[in-house]
């Protein structure tokens, strides 16, 4: 990623990283995730913490 | 009269029937049947046949090829006919391996990896870079090869439809899939590397440096993961000899200054060592009180100073030896983070795929290991980026570091306290029936470890006397298709598990197959995990024997995606819905793991059941289901199968029934197995209510486990935490420019803020 900067200001196109959990691993950015794995990772729902 | 053909590239060459007759002729021999005479006079026939149909133009191929077949079935060369129309399907496959092949390096070289999802089949390989397009096509490569040579047609077919799905099928030909390296024993009397000879390391730096060493070198000879499953054990002796050497020379300081000497480095060190034999202990981080009173004793001998200076001397050395070793502890253990981030394996398209795993050493050396290597990953790396790699493995362990009282609850809290805020450690739980079965105090080999990803190795059918984790591995696995099972049975659970025996048959063939090939293969095929005795019994093998029996100690591992799916298209809910369609899941998986019991019984050998991680996996079967049977609601209506035994990552459960719920299984896949909780960013800073979801693993019977939450980073003011929209410390939106005052002033805030380099 390569990025614009001038004095004045900096952090033009630059993006926040989000770490996830693949498959037992991290991976440090999603970009290099495959279709199938994004979709599953926008599709994860938390899970509460009360016992039924 | 025949004078021209048009071949399929529709160039016209001219027709020779010699070239008939030779083609006949091989599938006469083929199927032991005709002569040349024979052959002759059926490519006679077929000249012939051809003259009557073709009047005015040429023939193509396939029409003389049909020909073919028809006139040596109209002579009686039925045999030969069908050997024949083999023939003629292999070159089919083979042609089409090849257009496929080229269509695939052209998008490997042409295609850029955020458009192709092909190139980010493995997270973990940029397929943007030199290296890894390079890495991208051999694999294609391997891959068109070993399914037309090495594949039974049968094995092909399975593969190519999405029945199944070989694992790592580039390496199909070339290697295993992964080992724990007991590193103690890989350092003792030193190593070579295949590109040199390391001595055995004498501190804590060197044994951390050399540790990623090895994981980097065994990298290169084998397609999975490398994990070192004593990393505390291991480390600790390191610690042992950069504190006794720190020992030795802050005595010698401290005496030199109180006697006014600059040369009492040979006294003072005898004068240690005359205690150590003496007492049989030698200089070390908690030395017993008969130690330090011996040592001070000598010193009084020796320098005729008081008893209060000498005890004075002794424990000013062990306080400043000890915050010196400390030092270089985390020292050692931050460049060890950073080595398996930054270096490079493969080519340099990866970085190893590094897991560690420790939290058991009750020894003050391996507990000094164990909390900085905590720190290190707590701390990130240079601009406090969550680490990848390696994967952290705590082991938990009741009487070691689980309750309260244990020797190593304090580093069993920090790794919570670690792991809420930077994902690892993972868990492992030495408690769990199925691995505590194998647990010997005293002995760590008997501590289950695992490879990061999941997979775990312990009981060994081929070599009773060693079920152990150290020195072992996977040797290949291959995922079973379990939805379409389902989906083709049509809710008929006996034509079901008449279909799961089938397709379990074939895939232990398979595996057996692969293994004669990885049987052939001598210590010098793997200089570092033969060469160099890291794997189970290697040390004992010649340059000449092949590897058969020492792979033995290896297992076959038969793995499986998606029961949730399975269980919906079977019953029409999934595990997570109802207690009873839990009990079909249990006996679904249950088949299974008796499936590969009784294989292991027959032949000796480690099979095993394996809650697969799939990556690539996850999209490619369901992909070739929807296109045979539309979208199945509940089956296959998402972009993905659910992973192994999970519940669906999308249906609403408290992690409490999750956990429970997905225990049984652990015991079922021997060959590994991991559940994770999502919690949300603000409950995972909760190191409580972190510790408590630990502990319901734990008490449930999980083998492994971990905990998902968000990690989010700002590169621009290296805040790490929960990003939403709007970054919490610096207030911009993704992508936003912030001014050069703000950026001051919060670096006036955050002494540790990074630099932001402009590229990262």
């Amino acid at each position: 990623m390569t990025v614009k900067s001038n004095n004045e200001k900096m952090g033009q196109g630059v993006g926040f990283e989000r770490i996830r959990r693949i498959t037992g691993y991290l991976v440090g950015t999603m970009d290099k995730w495959n279709d199938a794995k994004r979709a599953e990772e926008r599709d994860r729902v938390k899970h509460s913490l009360q016992k039924q | 009269m025949i004078r021209s053909i048009i071949k399929r590239d529709g160039r016209v060459v001219l027709y020779e029937q010699g070239k008939i007759a030779a083609a006949i002729l091989r599938s006469m021999e083929a199927s032991h049947s005709g002569d040349a005479m024979d052959a002759a006079r059926v490519a006679d026939h077929v000249q012939r046949d051809l003259e009557a149909r073709f009047t005015d133009q040429a023939p193509n191929i396939e029409a003389i090829q049909d020909t073919v077949e028809q006139q040596l079935m109209n002579h009686g060369f039925n045999d030969a006919a069908k050997a024949y129309i083999l023939y003629r399907a292999n070159r089919t496959r083979a042609r089409e391996a090849n257009t496929g092949l080229m269509r695939t390096i052209d998008e490997i070289t042409n295609i850029d990896a955020r458009i192709s999802d092909m190139k980010r089949d493995n997270a973990n390989i940029d397929g943007n870079t030199a290296m890894g397009s390079m890495l991208q096509i051999g694999a294609a490569g391997a891959k068109a090869y070993n399914e037309m040579y090495l594949l039974r047609p049968e094995h092909a077919k399975a593969y190519r439809e999405g029945d199944i799905h070989i694992h790592d099928f580039d390496f199909y030909s070339l290697t295993t899939t992964c080992c724990q390296i007991d590193i103690l024993k890989l350092f003792h009397g030193g190593f070579s590397t295949g590109h040199g000879y390391l001595r055995e390391p004498q501190s804590i730096q060197s044994y951390a440096a050399l540790a990623a060493i090895a994981i980097q070198s065994n990298q290169n000879d084998q397609h999975g993961g490398q994990s070192i499953p004593n990393f505390d054990y291991g480390m600790a002796e390191g610690v042992a000899k950069t504190y006794r050497k720190a020992f030795n020379r802050r005595l010698r300081d401290a005496t030199e200054d109180l006697i006014g000497s600059d040369d009492e480095a040979e006294a003072v060190s005898a004068l240690i060592k005359g205690v150590e034999n003496e007492l049989g202990e030698t200089a070390r981080l908690e030395n017993t009180k008969a130690f330090t009173d011996a040592l001070a004793a000598a010193l009084v001998e020796s320098y005729n100073i008081s008893q209060a200076d000498a005890q004075r001397l002794v424990s000013r050395a062990q306080k400043r030896a000890w915050a010196k070793t400390d030092r270089d502890t985390k020292q050692a253990m931050e460049g060890f983070v950073h080595n398996l981030n930054t270096m490079h394996s493969r080519a340099g398209a990866q970085t190893p795929f590094s897991s560690i795993n420790y939290g058991t050493d009750v020894s003050p050396e391996g507990r000094m290991v164990i909390r900085n290597i905590l720190l290190a990953l707590d701390a990130g790396l240079g601009h406090g980026e969550t680490c990848i790699f390696p994967i952290h493995i705590f082991k938990v362990k009741e009487g070691v570091n689980y309750n309260e009282a244990d020797p190593n609850y304090d580093l069993f809290r920090l790794s919570c306290k670690v792991s809420a805020r930077r994902l690892f450690p993972n868990y492992t739980f030495l408690d769990a029936p199925f691995n505590l079965q194998y647990y010997v105090p005293g002995r760590p080999e008997t501590e289950v470890a695992t490879m990061g990803c999941r997979t775990r190795v312990m009981g060994n059918v081929f070599d009773p006397t060693r079920e152990i984790s150290f020195s072992r591995g996977n040797l290949s696995f291959t995922s079973i298709n379990l939805p379409r099972l389902a989906i083709e049975s049509q809710g008929d659970e006996k034509l079901f598990y008449e279909k799961l025996q089938g397709m379990l048959e074939l895939v232990a063939q398979q595996l057996l197959d692969r293994f004669e090939i990885q049987a052939s293969k001598h210590i010098y095929n793997y200089p570092f995990l033969m060469g160099q005795g890291v794997w189970l019994d290697s040390d004992h093998l010649s340059i000449h024997d092949d590897l058969r029996e020492v792979l033995k100690h290896g297992t076959l591992s038969i793995g499986f995606i998606g029961l949730a799916e399975t269980l919906t298209a079977l019953y029409g809910q999934h595990h997570g819905q109802s207690e009873d369609i839990q009990a079909k899941g249990k006996e679904i998986l249950g088949f299974m793991r008796k499936f590969c019991d009784d294989k292991s019984q027959e032949l000796k050998m480690n099979f095993s059941l394996l809650g697969t991680p799939a990556e690539g996996l996850s999209g490619r079967f369901i992909r070739m289901d929807q296109k045979r049977y539309g979208k199945i609601k509940g089956v296959t209506d998402r972009e993905y199968y659910t992973n192994s035994f999970h519940i669906p990552v999308w249906y609403p459960i408290s992690a409490y029934d999750k956990i429970r719920l997905e225990a049984p299984y652990h015991a079922l896949c021997n060959a590994g197995h991991i559940s994770y909780v999502e919690l949300d960013g603000d409950t995972a800073r909760n190191v409580e209510a972190f510790e408590s979801i630990v502990r319901c693993m734990h008490d449930f019977g999980i083998g492994y486990g971990s905990i998902n939450h968000p990690v989010d980073r700002d590169p621009i003011c290296g805040y790490v935490g929960i990003i939403g929209d709007v970054c919490p410390r610096c207030g911009r939106h993704e992508g936003e420019m912030i001014p050069q005052e703000k950026i001051d002033e919060l670096k006036r805030m955050y002494p540790e803020m990074p630099a932001f380099q402009g590229i990262e």
